[in-house]
């Protein structure tokens, strides 16, 4: 017996058999539609922040459909997108301070829209806890991504476990194209001095998440 | 329901599962959702709903016995499980909310700003008559199998359209639904996250929407579940009855058929 996606593939076919489409005229097809519908769904507060709904290069390439894997070159695309994205702070401090890091961590406000308004804070959380666990004994704490509890006992501090730290913050993508991880340097969600907290957070000695 | 008791009604309700899941993990959760599920307080919106249904409303003081909802005028058994669905009067595809703000603005004379306005209720607060509509309108499908067919062009490009949406990735977080909802067992902090490639999954959820939600006290429906998503995806607001709106639940709805319809089902 045909499993549902299967079942639901062979349909696909025959309606593009019927009307004498090929598939790649199709799927761009959809693809027309679908954006043209993204373009008259959506209100927002101000003008510009419609523009959230636009897709850059690298996202285009990860909307992969059920998980389709990504070609090399498409790899390779991302990584180099990334990778160009990344900046660090003026003072070249990629550890700062896990206090501020921690808040940050805990933190999964800032920048929603909703009821004709834009959420203004002082800052953008850090978006962490809603996926890695962190501290030994948070319980309020995700699974999408990998746990993080006692990160720095296993990398340690140097220079080279923090720029990876940053930089993995600023841009995922740059190490695991397409990971489900936000860009969130990149894309402006947190600033080079907060992610520099964060990484401080993770690696510092001092830090709770790396306690026993 | 007096406010105050249908306040304490809501702390409990968010309480309780915060003090199981310490005690006892997220079997905790489970063992809460059940035991509130058996007294839902979301079946007093379908009594809610049945009234305004039939009541005389709106600038044109009619009910709504004639709303076509894809069956036929006034044919409401079984008819929410079809879908969305190709509706030749509008010429589009429409799922059940669109579909009632069609009528209320057709029949009754309703002005579409007014009821999108007010459409999605604060959390809280007495809920919407939407809302109280689409929970009716979906409990006379009760027991019965969702059976979204596609076989007009345009459902079928809706559907297609719908899944191109689910793997869009967008915005600051970079996130598209199939980010939280491609894979078993995943939870954002303590909330678990339906997993959306899995058949049985998806079918516990098209079953139960229209549902109540015990920390909002209101009942949600789909509209609402899905701009509740683009709210935390950091992206503009999802309209009420948009195109957007309607390509992901006939994606959603599709891939869980066979669901047995069972509302209004029971959040968190």
């Amino acid at each position: 017996m045909l499993g549902h996606r299967s079942r639901g593939a062979i349909a696909s076919l025959f309606s593009l058999l019927s009307i004498g489409c090929a598939t790649t005229a199709d799927t761009a097809a959809i693809r027309d539609d679908a954006e043209q519908m993204v373009s008259r769904s959506f209100s927002a507060p101000e003008p510009a922040l419609l523009k959230r709904l636009n897709q850059d290069e690298a996202q285009r390439i990860c909307s992969k459909i059920d998980h389709a894997p990504l070609a090399q070159d498409e790899s390779a695309e991302v990584v180099k997108l990334a990778r160009a994205s990344i900046k660090y702070p003026p003072s070249g401090k990629l550890i700062g301070n896990w206090r501020h890091g921690e808040q940050l961590a805990h933190d999964g406000a800032g920048d929603r829209i909703q009821s004709g308004r834009l959420e203004k804070r002082k800052e953008n959380g850090g978006l962490c806890q809603n996926c890695h666990a962190l501290e030994p004994g948070d319980v309020n704490v995700g699974n999408v991504g990998p746990g993080l509890t006692r990160y720095g006992v296993q990398r340690g501090s140097s220079e080279e476990a923090a720029k990876y730290t940053y930089e993995k913050i600023y841009n995922a993508w740059a190490y695991v194209p397409c990971s489900n991880m936000p860009r969130l340097g990149a894309n402006g969600h947190l600033t080079p001095e907060q992610i520099a907290d964060l990484v401080a957070y993770l690696v510092d000695p001092q830090s709770p998440l790396n306690a026993k | 329901m007096s406010s105050v008791r249908r306040w304490l009604a809501a702390f409990a309700v968010a309480a309780l599962p915060c003090c199981l899941a310490a005690q006892t993990g997220p079997d905790g959760l489970a063992l809460a959702r059940k035991m509130l599920a058996e007294d839902n307080p979301g079946e007093l919106w379908i009594d809610r709903g049945k009234d305004l249904f039939f009541q005389k409303r709106g600038p044109r003081n009619e009910s709504l016995e004639r709303c076509d909802f894809g069956l036929g005028p006034g044919k409401l058994e079984g008819a929410s499980v079809r879908l969305p669905r190709y509706f030749a009067d509008t010429d589009r595809v429409q799922d059940l909310e669109s579909r009632l703000l069609t009528c209320m603005l057709e029949l009754q004379g309703f002005k579409r700003e007014d009821l999108a306005k007010t459409a999605i209720s604060p959390a809280l607060s007495n809920g919407s008559d939407i809302e109280a509509l689409a929970l009716y309108v979906t409990s006379r499908s009760n027991g019965m199998k969702m059976n979204v067919t596609l076989d007009h062009p345009r459902e079928r490009e809706m559907y297609e359209v719908g899944r191109y949406l689910f793997h869009r990735r967008a915005g600051q977080t970079d996130f598209a639904c199939v980010t939280c909802h491609g894979e078993p067992d995943k939870r954002i902090r303590l909330q678990d996250l339906v997993n959306m490639t899995d058949q049985k999954e998806i079918q516990e959820v098209v079953g139960s929407w229209p549902a109540y939600r015990g920390s909002h006290g209101v009942v949600r429906t789909m509209q609402w579940r899905l701009s509740d998503c683009f709210w935390q995806m950091r992206l503009p607001e999802l309209a009420y009855g948009s195109d957007v709106s309607i390509a992901l639940t006939t994606y959603l709805h599709r891939q869980g058929n066979g669901a047995v319809v069972h509302v209004p089902g029971f959040k968190r």
